[in-house]
Formats: C-alpha cells, sequence, structure tokens
C-alpha cells in the first residue's frame, strides 16, 4: 500500500466483485454485519407491515378528517422508510425475503390491526372509536422508536451509512409519535398536548428520511 | 410491592454492558416492572428490539422462577413450557434466574412448533 494513499489498497482484489468494501470496513471496525441485516429486514418489514396495517386504520377513522390527515403523513412516511431501507439490505449483502408471508412474520413490531372483531372478512365497528385507533398508531410508532434506536446503537461509529439513515428514519418515528400523543390526548382525556404537526409540503414528504424524492408515478 | 432478585448469567459469546461475558449479575425487579427495563436501569444493557414481546430479541432462557407474560404481544404457551421469557414484558413472580441472549435458541423453538418468528 502506497504511504501517499494509504486507502489505495485492500483485502479485495481489483475486480473482485464478489465482496464489498462497504461491508468488509465494517466488519474490520468490529460490527456484525449478518445481525445488522437481521435486524434491517425486521425493521423494513415493521414499516412495510406498518403502511399496510395504517391504510387500513386511516380508512376506518371516517368523519375524522384531521386524524385521516396526519396517520396519511405517517403512512406514506413509513412506505418511504421501507423504500429506503431496502436498498441497504442488498448494499450490506442480505436480501428481502421472496415470501411476503416470511418477511410480516419477520417484522420488529407488532401487527397494527384494526382493534376490532372480524366477522369473516368484516370487520364489527360497531364499538369502534377514534380513540381505540389512536392508541393502536400510538403504540405502533413507539415501536419503531425503539428499533431505530437500537439499530443507531449497532451501528453508531462502526457504520456511518446505516447510522444515519436510521437516525433520520427515527426523527419522523419521533414526529410521529408526538403526532399520535396529542390526538389521542385530546380525544381521550381532553387534553392539550401540542405536537407541532405542521403540515407537511405534501402527504408523506417524509423530509428527514428521503434520499430521492418519489415520482409522480411511483 | 413485592421486589425480586433476578440472578442473569450472560453466554461467554455475548458482550452485554454491566456483565462479563460468561457472567452472571443480579439485579433487582418489581413485580410490576419488566425484567429488561429494571436491568437497563441498573446498568446492565440486555438486547431488545421492539420492546412489546413480538420480536424475540429480548430472550432468555428461565432457569429458575416463574414470570407473567400477560403484556406479551406474541408469546405461547410451548414458550413457556420450554422455558424462555421475553423480558422486555415479563414480570417477575418469584426470584428468578435467567440466562440471556436466546433469541436464537427461542427462534429455533418456534420454528420446531412450527410458530414465528423463525430463525
Amino acid at each position: 500500500m502506497s504511504d501517499d494513499k494509504p486507502h489505495a489498497g485492500g483485502s479485495i482484489e481489483p475486480g473482485d466483485t464478489s465482496q464489498r468494501v462497504g461491508v468488509t470496513t465494517l466488519e474490520e471496525r468490529g460490527l456484525d454485519v449478518d445481525e445488522l441485516i437481521d435486524k434491517l429486514k425486521a425493521a423494513a418489514g415493521a414499516e412495510f407491515t406498518t403502511y399496510y396495517y395504517y391504510t387500513n386504520l386511516r380508512m376506518h377513522l371516517a368523519g375524522h378528517e384531521d386524524y385521516k390527515e396526519i396517520t396519511e403523513d405517517a403512512r406514506l412516511e413509513d412506505r418511504a422508510h421501507f423504500e429506503l431501507v431496502a436498498p441497504r439490505i442488498y448494499e450490506l449483502g442480505g436480501a428481502l425475503p421472496n415470501d411476503i408471508r416470511e418477511f410480516a412474520n419477520g417484522a420488529s413490531c407488532p401487527d397494527a390491526e384494526l382493534p376490532v372483531p372480524y366477522e369473516g372478512d368484516i370487520p364489527d365497528t360497531e364499538d369502534l372509536t377514534a380513540e381505540d385507533t389512536l392508541e393502536v398508531l400510538l403504540e405502533a410508532e413507539r415501536c419503531a422508536i425503539r428499533t431505530w434506536n437500537e439499530i443507531c446503537d449497532m451501528t453508531e461509529g462502526k457504520d456511518r451509512r446505516t447510522f444515519d439513515m436510521a437516525q433520520r428514519i427515527l426523527q419522523e418515528e419521533i414526529e410521529h409519535e408526538a403526532w399520535f400523543v396529542e390526538l389521542l390526548s385530546m380525544e381521550r382525556d381532553g387534553e392539550i398536548n401540542p405536537a407541532g404537526h405542521f403540515v407537511r409540503g405534501e402527504p408523506g414528504e417524509a423530509p428527514y428520511s428521503t434520499n430521492r424524492r418519489i415520482n409522480d408515478s411511483a | 410491592m413485592t421486589t425480586y432478585s433476578v440472578e442473569i448469567e450472560v453466554p461467554d459469546e455475548h458482550d452485554i454492558e454491566g456483565v462479563d461475558p460468561g457472567g452472571s449479575v443480579t439485579v433487582e425487579v418489581d413485580e410490576s416492572e419488566y425484567v429488561l427495563a429494571a436491568a437497563r436501569d441498573q446498568g446492565v444493557w440486555l438486547p431488545a428490539f421492539c420492546q412489546q414481546g413480538w420480536c424475540t430479541t429480548c430472550a432468555a432462557e428461565v432457569l429458575d422462577g416463574d414470570l407473567d407474560h400477560s403484556d406479551a404481544k406474541r408469546y405461547y404457551a410451548v414458550d413457556a413450557q420450554a422455558g424462555f421469557a421475553l423480558t422486555c414484558v415479563a414480570t417477575p413472580r418469584s426470584d428468578l434466574r435467567l440466562r440471556a441472549c436466546a433469541e436464537i435458541a427461542m427462534k429455533e423453538h418456534r420454528e420446531a412448533n412450527g410458530l414465528q418468528p423463525t430463525p
């Protein structure tokens, strides 16, 4: 290795595409990359299933257009998180499961199901309240905060790219929690706990976590 | 309020802040406290991820004692029979001896029983 260019060499042969310096340099720093891949797949699964479940939760906030709008921001931003994490899994040498059921079952957070019994394919919404739905939304965000904090802990000082990504996703999950704390506090307790939900440029803008804008055809 | 002593063993190959690899540490846990939170409050940084009793990252083997898993989102009778605990949502019902870092073992147990999540 040249003294003038200390990073010009390394253990990977020039042109070898079977290995990635972007992975070996993490292992050199003591990161268990396989464990990280597992955690990222679980976290990506949670973001993806949240996107699905929030679609259903949002539709059942009938008559609460304000709650729907805020849930829509969280829903689309969680989709953006999934789309940000997925390429990183591949960069690290991992892959998404071919079977979506395996992917969903391995999600790091519980299913954010509509909190009512189902009769066959139809939910029994007779006793469904906005309060119940907001509590499900809130707890889903809290799980996301915990998981992304753990990934920040795993990667801090070792994997700058994943750490930066996790940190930016975490920023939005913390905002989402604050939104639902505000809504649930007022809906359930009549308490004012402001969150500062300023309208995004457009729904799902994901100001911290979107590297590249989703184009109109996405 | 009853407080229980929880002895936590850490396998050799795991690096857990607050416990020497291969060593053990004892923490005090109130009957209404989750083992994970109490341990972390006392400087023992056990692994966890969802902290809702869903993902199994926090799994431990129960060597002795009883826990309550009422708050777990995904915990089965066979998990208890096989001696696995989810420390993130488990409250003690007696003094305990646990072996931490059992995620892989618990996932293999789940796979053997046709339950999720699997390794």
